[in-house]
């Protein structure tokens, strides 16, 4: 295994995020077990179904460049689609549901900060706590009134097309553009970087440790209700149960993606072909008859493998 | 008499700086065996190879003539060699009498542990050092004397035949260091073999049979105490052809741009005052833990002092900084602050050499800037400090520990600061870039700057600065022009505390 | 007396934790219970109370084991109700009892290993096996249903001398966690490792000798092991197997492990301090269905007080 890792292509392969290779395994697969999948339309529909989990994914890959996790993504969803869901605000427009979803992931994501950055409460417990607490209360306030419809235009803004590619997907893209951007081209992503590298010389050059942490995860907050927003536009009516499951996957896709906790390896092109490998993933499991419970076994042993991936990269410098 | 133990040739090299070359040491069951030297000398390291927990590159351990192999503290526990490290090694959350038995615990015929054997055993090893202390009592209720105690008491319950005490008085007051030296002598007599690390000449004299000086990782001798005065060992320690590495001094200062009033850095220690101009390099001189850093690290919000005040450039700092924004604060008033533990404090080592030097740019700018690339900065500073690298986008880890070093104080040359808190400028650095360093921070005053620094090296203090003031206790106890100074004088100054004050 | 319930009170001089507080908050709201309802302090009630406490107990003091050394298994609620779907395949008890604590040592054991040869974050390592432990329970069982062998069903209804069941193996799972926790070498090492990863020198116990990663690897499988335990007995209780029982068991055991005075960074903490602490839960949970609060309401206060709790313990450091 050392003389392995030694070896100069090796190291320099272990380099690129596993993402790459596990997109280009199940493309391959995909192509072997159902050729006449691979077209765009087809294709298209899978990758929209995704597109909240990529979302989600961009907020995560910024928490986890920071040392931290952001597992309040599902209570976020959870939320913000019942906001918009139960009529509580009969005759609301579009704008006012963007920006009440907007303020409420603000709202979380700097209370997740605050705690974790501030107070320095474990990451995992302050997020798992508040996803808990958000889900308990919207069960609480369904169960007397259950959701109703989304209203239309959610539905209608989520079925364009733009030159026939789905338009949550192209806004998928320009948003995961935009955090390149945001952690590449700016002064706070250089801040972000230092502080997953190392937070103690960070805080020697003058970067505002506790700021960045708290930022990153507000802006987790924000990018969290974008994904509702969409999640919320692709299934047209209220749910209890709706994206429970996607702040697991997200984490999942960020570490296959090549960024792990303090390290940033695989940009955000890695982690976004992460999401990517799980819309596949999904399609592939469904065409080989692999049903719910092999989707859950497939997440914990992609995180793990990727984990164990990373652990041995790190301890052969 | 034959010899215990027998250290011999051994060498050690961290990463690439060479830690110990060839060093020999014998020790003599029923002696007090002094080792001495500068900070930095190999005398720790040199322990701790003895004590297993490193490994010697080469060189060989011999105990009553057989080889010994130390692969872990376990081995040497195991052949009878214990050790109170300079750094407190206790859990600070188990008793007394747990630490002391940690490892192997005596068990009852049920299989729990005898807690009562244990704690009895432990009284009665507390009792030889004339101690009271329960051995129920928690590791974290214990002042540092006490503590220091308990470690020794460990060695004495442990019986081992090799004590080793690595500055053991360095935070006893004198009555602790009585009763300390009672037990040494006593322990001696039982025929034990006792390596002394110390500063302090005066326990030296009083208590040891044999001293061996190292200085830079090599053995200069081994003397008997008796036939050796002060004065010749003092000169065993210093003294060394390094003056064609320093820059000459400017000669002329500037405006005052620190200065410091009655600052009391612990709620004990006595008021410090001093002052920096421009064009300076001033230094803070003296033994390990006085309380240098703890002054520098004041500065920048790390600790509160309890008194005093910080005027930079005229201005009265606002006290106490905040602990999470002080370096930001002096950022904004043109001071840098490079701390001493390059690697986790001070590098990102796994990003480029560019960004580890541009930080201290990016982080005088808000969050929503477009980060600038700072390319020709960088080039200029990479050119100018004279850094090996693959280029600027080469991870700073995979550079030497000197071209490391100069990334370093690149990042703050290059953010334009006024006043430089340096510590340790040159730790694990070799000599071309040590003088390469020296030359760095002597042009950063010729251009106005000023530089407070700190090192354990007496004789890189000498050279470079213009000016030193020795700490002792956490407060300066001498203060004495560069060029007047002689490494006698501040280690002289260091070692006596208060006493030259009067002169 | 004042000054030693002060003593207790602020946990100087041991490295207990503070768990008087959460004894003092339990005592207070039986009290309240006892004034308040008329079917709180009957004898029906308060046996349902330790029945329904007895799984959190068990798995909680599985969880102080990890916490202890600085870790967290994430893993338990899974391990719970895949124990459950274990124990309902319809084998007889003498197969499957061995199996499930074979199978739960099998996945403490990955988790260990993750942790400390491949330098996984236990957070990461517990929560991978979370998910595939639970996605091969739903293939196992992917609805509640199946019988459990009338042995488990038998071992936790009905009582001994007078004592219900439940109680008894109670009292024998704290026994002999009080045994490896206070009663041998084993324990001592675990606080040992705990105190020194909590203050930053993680090789502090390894200079004495003590071998950090084989302890910790324990550490984990001991962890699964009890939450078979309470998966064990959860099974017995509702008869069949559920794949959902287990549900966020991880939580509510670090919330009694940290309402009991345990510090999740590692190194002090207590055994009584947990029993109390999911004594409190449940005091609470019992409290909250006689007053008839929303099960939903009730999920949304146990994440406030887990916040609650984890967050007035300070850290040195930010992060997972």
């Amino acid at each position: 295994m050392a003389a392995v890792l030694a070896n100069p292509i090796a190291r320099r392969l272990l380099r690129i995020p596993p993402s790459y290779f596990v997109f280009l395994v199940l493309l391959a697969t995909l192509w072997l077990a159902r050729p006449n999948m691979l077209n765009l339309n087809i294709m298209g529909i899978f990758i929209r179904q995704i597109v909240p989990l990529g979302i989600l994914v961009l907020g995560q890959l910024v928490v986890m460049r920071v040392k931290s996790i952001d597992l309040s993504g599902g209570g976020v969803i959870l939320l913000i689609n019942y906001f918009i869901s139960s009529g509580s605000f009969p005759g609301a427009s579009l704008p006012f549901f963007v920006v009440l979803a907007l303020a409420t992931g603000l709202a979380i994501g700097l209370f997740n900060g605050f705690m974790i950055g501030n107070r320095r409460v474990s990451a995992v417990i302050v997020t798992l706590a508040v996803s808990i607490i958000l889900v308990g209360l919207v069960q609480y306030l369904s169960s007397g009134n259950p959701p109703g419809d989304v209203p239309k235009l959610f539905n209608d803004l989520y079925n364009t097309k733009f030159l026939s590619v789905p338009t949550p997907v192209l806004f998928w893209i320009l948003l995961t553009a935009a955090v390149w951007l945001l952690l590449a081209q700016t002064v706070f992503g250089r801040y972000v970087a230092s502080v997953g590298e190392n937070a103690e010389a960070a805080h020697f050059s003058g970067v505002p440790v506790q700021r960045t942490v708290i930022l990153a995860h507000t802006l987790a907050g924000l990018i969290a209700a974008i994904a509702a927003l969409v999640q919320t536009g692709s299934i047209a009516v209220g749910s209890v149960r709706v994206g429970l499951d996607l702040p697991i996957l997200a984490v999942a896709a960020t570490i296959l993606g090549g960024v792990v906790f303090g390290r940033g390896d695989g940009g955000v092109w890695g982690p976004f072909f992460g999401a990517l490998c799980f819309a596949l993933l999904f399609v592939v499991m469904t065409v080989l008859g692999i049903d719910e419970p092999g989707k859950l076994i497939a997440q914990g042993v992609i995180i793990l493998g990727a984990a164990i991936f990373y652990g041995v990269r790190v301890r052969t410098p | 008499m034959t010899n215990l133990i027998e250290m011999s040739h051994i060498s050690k090299a961290f990463g690439g700086s060479r830690a110990l070359h060839a060093v020999s040491l014998d020790l003599k069951a029923g002696t007090v065996h002094a080792l001495m030297g500068e900070n930095g000398a190999g005398k720790s390291t040199l322990m701790k190879i003895l004590a297993g927990v490193h490994r010697p590159d080469s060189g060989e351990i011999f105990m009553n003539g057989e080889k010994l192999d130390l692969k872990s503290p376990r081995d040497a526990l195991d052949a009878g060699i214990s050790t109170v490290f300079q750094e407190h090694s206790l859990l600070p959350n188990l008793s007394i009498a747990e630490n002391m038995f940690l490892g192997r615990e005596p068990m009852t015929r049920l299989g729990s542990i005898d807690y009562r054997a244990m704690n009895r055993q432990s009284a009665k090893a507390l009792g030889e050092l004339g101690l009271t202390l329960e051995p129920t009592q928690l590791v974290s209720n214990l002042t540092i004397a006490e503590r220091q105690f308990v470690e020794i008491a460990h060695c004495i319950q442990a019986d081992a035949s090799v004590l080793i005490l690595d500055e053991p008085t360095a935070a006893l007051n004198a009555a602790d260091v009585d009763v300390l030296n009672r037990n040494i002598r006593r322990l001696r007599d039982k025929g034990k073999a006792i390596v002394y690390i110390s500063h302090r000449m005066e326990e030296i004299f009083e208590l040891c049979d044999t001293v061996t000086v190292l200085k830079d990782g090599a053995l200069v001798g081994t003397r008997m105490v008796s036939e050796i005065t002060t004065d010749e060992l003092i000169a065993m320690m210093v003294g060394r052809e390094l003056q064609d590495l320093f820059p000459v001094r400017m000669g002329e200062k500037g405006d005052e741009i620190l200065r410091v009033e009655n600052l009391k850095i612990t709620e004990t220690s006595r008021p410090l005052s001093l002052t920096l101009h421009r064009g300076e390099i001033v230094a803070l001189a003296g033994l390990e833990g006085q309380g240098q850093q703890r002054f520098l690290r004041s500065l920048i919000g790390r600790y509160h002092p309890f008194a005093g005040t910080i005027s930079i450039n005229g201005k009265t700092l606002k006290m106490p900084l905040p602990t999470s924004a002080g370096v930001r604060r002096l950022q904004q008033l043109r001071v840098g602050f490079v701390p001493e533990d390059r690697k986790e404090e001070g590098l990102f080592l796994s990003l480029p050499v560019a960004h580890n030097i541009a930080i201290g740019l990016h982080s005088r700018r808000s969050e929503l800037a477009l980060a600038r690339s700072y390319r020709s900065v960088i080039a200029r500073m990479m050119d100018a400090m004279n850094i090996k690298a693959a280029g600027p986008s080469a991870p700073v880890g995979s550079l030497s520990g000197g071209n490391q070093q100069k990334v370093l104080l690149g990042r703050y040359l290059a953010a334009d600061l006024d006043l430089l808190l340096v510590e340790e400028p040159t730790r694990g650095v070799d000599i071309g870039a040590k003088s390469e360093i020296y030359h760095l921070l002597r042009d950063f005053t010729r251009k106005g700057g000023a530089v407070l620094v700190l090192s354990r090296e007496t004789i890189e203090l000498i050279g470079l600065c213009d000016h030193i003031y020795v700490v002792h206790d956490g407060t300066i106890v001498a203060d004495m022009p560069a060029a007047q100074a002689t490494e006698h004088k501040i280690l002289d100054a260091a070692l006596m505390g208060g006493s030259m004050r009067q002169h | 007396m004042y000054r030693s319930l002060f003593t207790i009170l602020s946990a100087r001089n041991t490295r207990q934790g503070l768990w008087g507080l959460p004894l003092l908050v339990a005592l207070l709201i039986s009290l309240w219970l006892t004034v308040q309802t008329t079917e709180f302090a009957t004898a029906e009630n308060l046996f349902n109370l330790v029945a329904q406490a007895m799984p959190l107990i068990i798995a909680a003091i599985g969880q102080l084991v990890v916490v202890l050394i600085g870790g967290l298994d994430l893993s338990v609620g899974s391990v719970i109700s895949f124990t459950t779907a274990v124990l309902a395949l319809g084998q007889p008890a003498i197969v499957l009892i061995p199996s499930v604590f074979l199978l739960a040592a099998l996945i403490g054991l990955i988790n260990g290993l993750a942790i400390t040869r491949f330098n996984v974050h236990p957070i990461i390592a517990t929560l991978s096996t979370q998910y595939i432990v639970l996605g091969i329970t739903r293939i196992l069982r992917p609805v509640s249903g199946g019988t459990v062998p009338e042995a488990v069903i038998g071992a936790v209804s009905g009582s001994l001398l007078g004592i219900p069941y439940p109680l008894f193996w109670g009292i024998v799972v704290i026994l002999v966690a009080w045994k490896l926790l206070y009663g041998s070498r084993y324990g001592l090492h675990l606080f040992a490792i705990g105190g020194g990863i909590a203050s930053g020198t993680e090789s502090a116990a390894r200079n004495f000798g003590v071998s950090d990663r084989r302890n910790i690897i324990l550490a984990y499988v001991i962890c699964s092991c009890f939450a078979a335990v309470a998966g064990v007995f959860l099974a017995g209780r509702i008869v069949s197997g559920d794949p959902n029982v287990g549900l966020l068991f991880e939580l509510d055991t670090v919330t009694a492990v940290a309402l009991g005075g345990t510090q999740l960074s590692g190194g002090i903490g207590s055994l009584h301090g947990t029993v109390i602490g999911a004594l409190v839960m449940a005091l609470l949970a019992n409290g909250m269905n006689l007053a008839n609060v929303s099960p939903f309401v009730q999920t949304a206060i146990k994440g406030g007080i887990l916040l609650a709790v984890v967050g007035l313990q300070s850290r040195k450091k930010m992060g997972l």
